[in-house]
């Protein structure tokens, strides 16, 4: 999906940097033109806009640049409470895994899990003996 | 695969945290042995990371419960070098490897004194008051816990994490009224935690199911137990725990409730009537079943539910089926 994106927005890119050198070659052009004119003839210049094809091209590559954009964005996360929720209950880590295929720094399971576990209340001797009587069954 | 080292790791089964603690080695010489905290260096050195120091802290809470004890005193010796001996957190870390490494009743009671010594300095000092507590139930003197944790409730109120262990120290003693009243409390704070409503509907079905309880208060918990489920399911899609709780509920008011039903006498926790009640339950089959399905085929996206919770469901489903199997017989 990535290297779709990042061609099309490249590809838009291309196009509008020939626009603006077309635009710019034009308008030298003129201001050539109406400078030998005015040497000859002494009638004022005319003021003269750029040609269709080169504002039609100006307008493509910047929807197209922004069609890049938006396919490579990342996937957006759910708004509704309860289908967040419910991807974090049903996918786990899997749901929250970005391009580089690593999971979402900010990504935390549920947030209220540490509600139910209590870290600052740990027992930890029992949790030792726990952890002593698994080693002994053979783990 | 290991489970990440930036969440709490209390709740893990020993196999992970002995997974964690053995990346202790590679975490300890991967990072810097110490961070300096003055902002001069810190222009010079790549910044510290936050995510750091959770590390450190989680890393000593499985590397006790493994028994690596020489690597909790590297991460603490970490910890206090980069924070210093007066932090509350590292106070109360310090701590946790005195208890750990504690050999008998003596040495947790050295630790005990410990402990009171720094709150009669400063009685503000929360984490170290929470270790207190812990080691009180710890050492079996449940009665002095839940009283000090009640004082430390009126001291902070907004504790939700506190409120969740008065409840449980509640329940450890079968005071299900209390236990409920406690975790309330905690809803009252989060109100959208999902897990903790669904905790809730499984106290009151405890509380309701526990012997010698009047057929009015069996109606009311059982009515309640109801409505948290039917919100923790709300609050949260294809919740295992809330569909389980709520076919548990359903379940046991259309097999046994009918010999107990009294008279209803309050509208308010009013229990849904036997035909609504049977359609919960189907709907909670059919989402039990649903998620059991695509769990045991490791369908894509099915992958985060916990193996014994599943194990649970279809232990259920497939008591309802042969139930039900029998009646027809």
């Amino acid at each position: 999906m990535t290297w779709i994106s990042k061609s099309i927005t490249t590809l838009g890119g291309l196009l509008l940097a020939h626009a603006c050198y077309s635009a710019r070659e034009h308008s030298a052009l003129q201001s050539l033109r109406a400078a030998s004119a005015a040497s000859l003839t002494s009638l004022p210049s005319v003021t003269t806009s750029l040609p269709l094809d080169i504002i039609i091209e100006t307008i493509v590559a910047t929807f197209i640049i922004l069609l890049g954009l938006v396919l490579g964005t990342r996937p957006l996360r759910p708004i509704e409470w309860r289908v967040w929720a419910g991807k974090i209950e049903r996918e786990g880590e899997e749901g929250f895994i970005d391009g580089a295929g690593e999971v979402n720094k900010d990504y935390m399971g549920n947030p209220f899990s540490a509600l139910e576990s209590r870290p600052n209340f740990v027992d930890i001797r029992k949790q030792r003996r726990e952890f002593a009587e698994w080693v002994k069954k053979g783990g | 695969m290991a489970p990440s080292l930036l969440y709490p790791a209390t709740q893990l089964p020993p196999a992970s945290a002995l997974a964690l603690s053995q990346q202790a080695p590679a975490v300890l010489r991967s990072s810097p042995a110490t961070v300096s905290s003055s902002p001069l260096s810190a222009l010079f050195s790549a910044p510290e990371k936050p995510e750091l120091w959770i590390k450190y802290e989680n890393l000593i809470l499985s590397c006790l419960r493994t028994g690596d004890d020489q690597a909790a005193h590297q991460c603490l010796e970490r910890l206090v070098a980069r924070f210093g001996n007066g932090n509350e957190r590292v106070q109360a870390l310090r701590g946790l490897v005195k208890e750990a490494e504690a050999q008998d009743d003596s040495a947790l009671e050295e630790v005990l004194k410990e402990y009171e010594q720094i709150l009669a300095e400063n009685d503000t000092n929360i984490p170290i008051a929470k270790r207190r507590i812990a080691l009180l139930r710890s050492m079996g003197r449940v009665s002095d816990a839940a009283s000090a944790l009640v004082q430390l409730l009126e001291f902070s109120p907004t504790d939700a994490e506190a409120w969740s262990e008065l409840s449980d120290i509640y329940l450890s003693q079968g005071l299900y009224p209390q236990a409920i009243y406690a975790m309330e409390e905690v809803l009252l704070l989060a109100p959208n935690a999902w897990n903790i409503h669904a905790r809730l509907g499984e106290l009151q079905f405890m509380a309701a199911t526990a012997p010698g309880v009047a057929g009015g208060s069996y109606q009311k918990y059982m009515a309640e137990a109801i409505k948290r489920f039917a919100r923790s399911v709300e609050l949260c899609d294809d919740y295992l725990r809330g569909y389980y709780g709520l076919k548990l509920v359903c379940k046991t008011l259309l097999s046994g409730g009918s010999n107990k039903t009294a008279k209803q006498t309050d509208d308010e926790f009013a229990i849904p009537d036997t035909r609504n009640t049977e359609r919960l339950n189907e709907l909670a089959t059919a989402k039990l079943s649903e998620i059991v399905r695509h769990s045991t085929a490791r369908d894509q996206g099915w992958r985060g539910y916990d193996e014994a919770e599943i194990a649970a469901a279809r232990q259920l489903l497939s008591d309802d089926v042969a139930a039900s199997s029998a009646i027809e017989r």
